[in-house]
């Protein structure tokens, strides 16, 4: 093959990657929603929301942590399932982020993953200052 | 900017000084690079005053947090009376403030002997060094981290509990001198087309280059194995935003050590190569101003807030673009550098090819780590999980696999045919086989981990093969790329095991009663309080086939001063595979807990078989309760109870002792049939006594309970010595490559422009 033919498929390939790349972020975008959007859906999505307090249970048949969120601006709430390590700092997060899917048999939304932010003196008094 | 009496002076002075200093040296080095050759002395002078006066303000806060003087708003917000002093050294680079200055601490103690090993390069590569750090400089102006408060607390707020470790000591300082080493290759690249002169910019970045590659990587490394082994993340790495932020310039940087390595032994790339310097350095601005900005706020677990400094971060990173752009639009062409003379089949390709993976690999990151910022203007931001990653970067893994196991019997010329190559290549590739064959028999189902578990193997062995050869001959001294090589292929197959074939489960085990998962068998024997040497902490013993029992620890504890649930896990490590045991939820049961009862006088109240009635207290039980009180001698108060159990009725009477010091004492008294009362409490005003009954009436025992989280996490230990090899690879090139500098510097200037 000529050096001409080569330069020619490595492009094409690069474009294949780039294009495969692509779809792959489209089907693993995780979107922010509406705690109503959230529900009934189908793709994996995150929401965010206040821990609702005292809500918090752990279900060791199931290894579940179940706890409820609440959406500071509408009120709403939503009750999330997470089967996995309990973040450290979970109790006293001013703010959760569950990423997962609606599962409609138990009604709840089962996430994969939570993010936690907490008022922690890390930056707390920071946040206090600036924000 | 702050008003004065709200400056920790000599701070604040040296910070100042600082920029003074680097002003100065800026406007010298300028000159010196415009040929004014007296201008020389002046800028090192300027130079190391710079320097003095970051050592010194660097010195100001270390000094500060040893005091524990918080009045210092720094000093006050990241650490606290109860910090050892590792911890008070980490609460240095703990905050926002902090980190840039440690930074700028290793940026302006690099520029010393950069100013050596620059030669004649000395005014426009310092010049250029001089601005990227007062980029930093300006930021550390406007975020002053010694700012007073207009009191002094008597405690600090203390450092985040998730910090305290170890490891977080020499973490991010190690991650700040591979951000600072970003800015040298960039000096060189820049220097270059602003003096048109790229005969040996090369030659003279190199080592740095390495160095900064070696640096980021360990620092990422120790980043890794904190999450894996303090955190309890359950692994190395999450890709999350911040780690991401990190292993970007990293891998910008892999592809500038093997475009440099082109450059200089083929004298080509060199346009491509200056590209790629500037990437790292704009890498680290961009992922500071992802991680320090605010922008991923809601998508990371790292909790960065805005400080107000994404304005700063995104002014120097077009500045810095843009000089980039314009040095580069304006003067690339000047650079001269050879065609490409080689076949398709030689070295140079596979070369290129691999840096093209790399890249390739570092713009799926940039762009996964960006989703939160790209799809800002779309109605839902959001963002990419793990699974984007890990798919995206199983072809590049296979390609570059593919190509290390061939890239050592590659020539450059391409005189070998395939064949040749092949031919070579075939013990190798024949242990590839082998060691695929043996992962199909341990359980390997994936086609696509198949082929890959033999391209990596196949890469780890031909390269091993080469380093082997080259040692023989006495030349170990070339062999840094072959050996790092070794590592990758290493690395590889530790990747796809232990994140492919990790097995987890989750159980609750109650005390004391053993739990079999597969062939371990797991006791929860024992919670253990607090005690010298460590944290609160659970005893599992996990018995192993073989019958040999390791007594494992995960730790579950309440920081004291955030009341923070922390968990820690206990990792077994083994050659073949880690035994990870994260603890999800502990309940401490109850040991048949005490019933309580409260009775006022003459009342009656049943409770288990029995009937207790109160009948009145005696102040007589020990001498007069009422003499002693006014005495200031121990009161003893008796509360007389008849109980009646089995139709008998008996008369008992536990007492209530107190001291004036407030220590009490209620020993309990045996009932007749069995069980034991005592007076918890004496309620005077009501009259009324509180009665504590154990083993009558009282709640059944509860076992303590502890949920973990198991994982059996196969070949877990190959990343960790995969990169040690990778470093010891790299270690061996930056020698050589430095060593070559040496000879660089020795030789009349007529002879450098060949290099």
């Amino acid at each position: 093959m000529s050096k001409k033919a080569w330069t020619v498929l490595g492009v094409v390939l690069l474009i294949a990657f780039a294009g495969f790349a692509f779809a792959a972020f489209r089907t693993s975008l995780t979107p922010y929603v509406s705690y109503r959007e959230a529900q009934g859906g189908t793709r994996t999505v995150q929401v965010a929301g206040a821990l609702e307090k005292g809500s918090t249970s752990y279900d060791e048949s199931a290894s579940a942590l179940r706890f409820t969120l609440r959406d500071p601006q509408t009120g709403d709430t939503l009750r999330v399932r997470y089967e996995g390590v309990k973040p450290a700092n979970f109790e006293d997060a001013i703010s959760i982020v569950a990423i997962g899917r609606w599962s409609p048999g138990p009604a709840e939304f089962a996430a994969g993953k939570l993010l936690v932010k907490c008022p922690s003196k890390y930056q707390g008094t920071e946040v206090k200052s600036y924000s | 900017m702050s008003a004065l009496s709200q400056l920790y002076l000599p701070g604040a002075i040296a910070v100042w000084c600082a920029l003074a200093f680097a002003l100065a040296a800026l406007w010298g080095y300028v000159d010196l690079a415009r040929g004014d050759e007296s201008a020389r002395g002046f800028a090192r002078r300027a130079y190391a005053f710079f320097t003095l006066a970051v050592l010194a303000s660097a010195f100001v806060l270390l000094v500060a947090l040893a005091r524990r003087d918080f009045r210092i708003d720094y000093v006050f917000q990241y650490s606290g009376l109860d910090l050892p002093w590792h911890y008070q050294l980490a609460a240095f680079w703990a905050g926002q403030k902090g980190s840039f200055l440690i930074w700028l601490f290793w940026g302006a103690l690099i520029g010393v002997p950069l100013t050596r090993s620059i030669g004649r390069h000395e005014g426009p590569v310092m010049g250029i060094y001089v601005l990227a750090q007062l980029g930093l400089l300006f930021i550390l102006v406007r975020e002053n981290p010694f700012l007073m408060l207009d009191h002094a607390p008597a405690d600090g707020q203390g450092l985040n509990p998730l910090l305290q470790d170890d490891w977080m000591v020499i973490h991010p300082p190690i991650m700040f001198i591979g951000y600072a080493l970003s800015a040298v290759p960039f000096s060189f690249a820049m220097a270059a087309l602003w003096k048109k002169d790229a005969s040996d910019w090369a030659a003279r970045a190199f080592p740095w280059a390495l160095a900064g590659f070696l640096v980021l990587g360990t620092a990422i490394l120790l980043g890794g194995y904190w999450a894996y082994a303090t955190l309890g993340w359950g692994g190395y790495w999450g890709w999350d935003p911040v780690e991401n932020a990190s292993l970007i310039p990293w891998l910008f940087g892999t592809a500038l050590v093997h475009g440099l390595y082109l450059e200089r032994t083929r004298s080509r790339y060199r346009r491509a190569n200056m590209v790629l310097a500037v990437l790292v350095f704009l890498s680290v601005l961009y992922g500071t101003f992802l991680t320090r900005s605010g922008v991923l706020a809601d998508f990371s677990v790292h909790s960065f807030v805005d400080l107000g400094i994404s304005g700063w971060l995104i002014g120097l990173m077009a500045f810095f673009g843009g000089l980039a752009a314009l040095l580069l639009a304006t003067r690339l062409r000047t650079v001269e550098t050879r065609p490409n003379e080689d076949p398709a089949l030689s070295r140079g390709t596979f070369l290129v090819l691999a840096t093209i993976a790399i890249l390739s690999c570092a713009t799926v990151v940039t762009i996964g780590t960006s989703a939160p910022i790209l799809t800002r203007f779309m109605e839902n931001p959001g963002q990419v999980g793990p699974e984007f990653y890990n798919r995206v970067n199983l072809p590049i893994a296979l390609l570059v696999a593919f190509l290390l196991a061939f890239v050592p019997f590659m020539t450059w010329r391409g005189e070998e045919s395939a064949r040749a190559v092949l031919r070579k290549a075939l013990p190798g590739l024949a242990a590839g086989f082998l060691a695929t064959c043996v992962g199909l028999g341990l359980g390997v189902t994936n086609p696509l981990h198949a082929i890959f578990l033999f391209l990596a193997v196949s890469a780890l062995a031909t390269n091993l093969q080469r380093v082997v050869r080259l040692a023989r001959d006495r030349k170990l001294a070339s062999a840094g790329g072959y050996l790092a090589h070794v590592g990758v292929g290493i690395i590889l197959v530790g990747f796809m095991a232990s994140s492919a074939y990790d097995e987890s489960v989750k159980v609750t085990l109650e005390q004391g009663k053993p739990v079999s998962l597969g062939s371990h068998s797991l006791t929860f024997e024992r919670f253990l309080p607090r005690d010298a040497h460590d944290k609160e902490r659970a005893e599992v013993a996990v018995t192993r086939p073989d019958g040999k029992v390791w007594l494992a620890y995960p730790k579950i504890f309440v920081n004291d001063r955030t009341q923070q649930l922390m968990v820690h896990p206990a990792i077994r490590s083994g050659p073949l595979d880690d035994l990870y045991l994260s603890p999800l939820e502990y309940s401490p049961g109850s040991p048949g807990g005490f019933a309580r009862l409260q009775l006022a006088k003459n009342e009656s109240r049943e409770i288990g078989d029995a009937t207790v009635r109160f009948l009145g207290f005696n102040l007589q039980a020990e001498g007069n309760a009422l003499v002693n009180m006014s005495a200031g001698k121990p009161v003893a108060i008796g509360a007389v109870l008849e109980v009646t159990r089995a139709g008998r009725t008996e008369r008992v009477e536990p007492v209530y002792r107190f001291e004036q010091s407030g220590r009490t004492e209620f020993p309990p008294l045996s009932l007749p049939g069995g069980g034991r009362v005592a007076v918890g409490a004496i309620n005077a005003t009501a009259g009324a006594v509180e009665l504590l009954f154990d083993g009558l009436g009282s709640t059944a025992a509860v076992p303590a309970r502890l949920s973990l989280d198991v994982t059996r996490k196969p070949l877990v230990s190959l990343v960790w010595w995969g990169m040690y090899v990778i470093f010891a690879g790299g270690t061996l090139a930056l020698v050589a490559r430095a060593r070559q500098l040496r000879k660089l510097d020795d030789l009349p200037p007529a002879g450098r422009a060949a290099v």
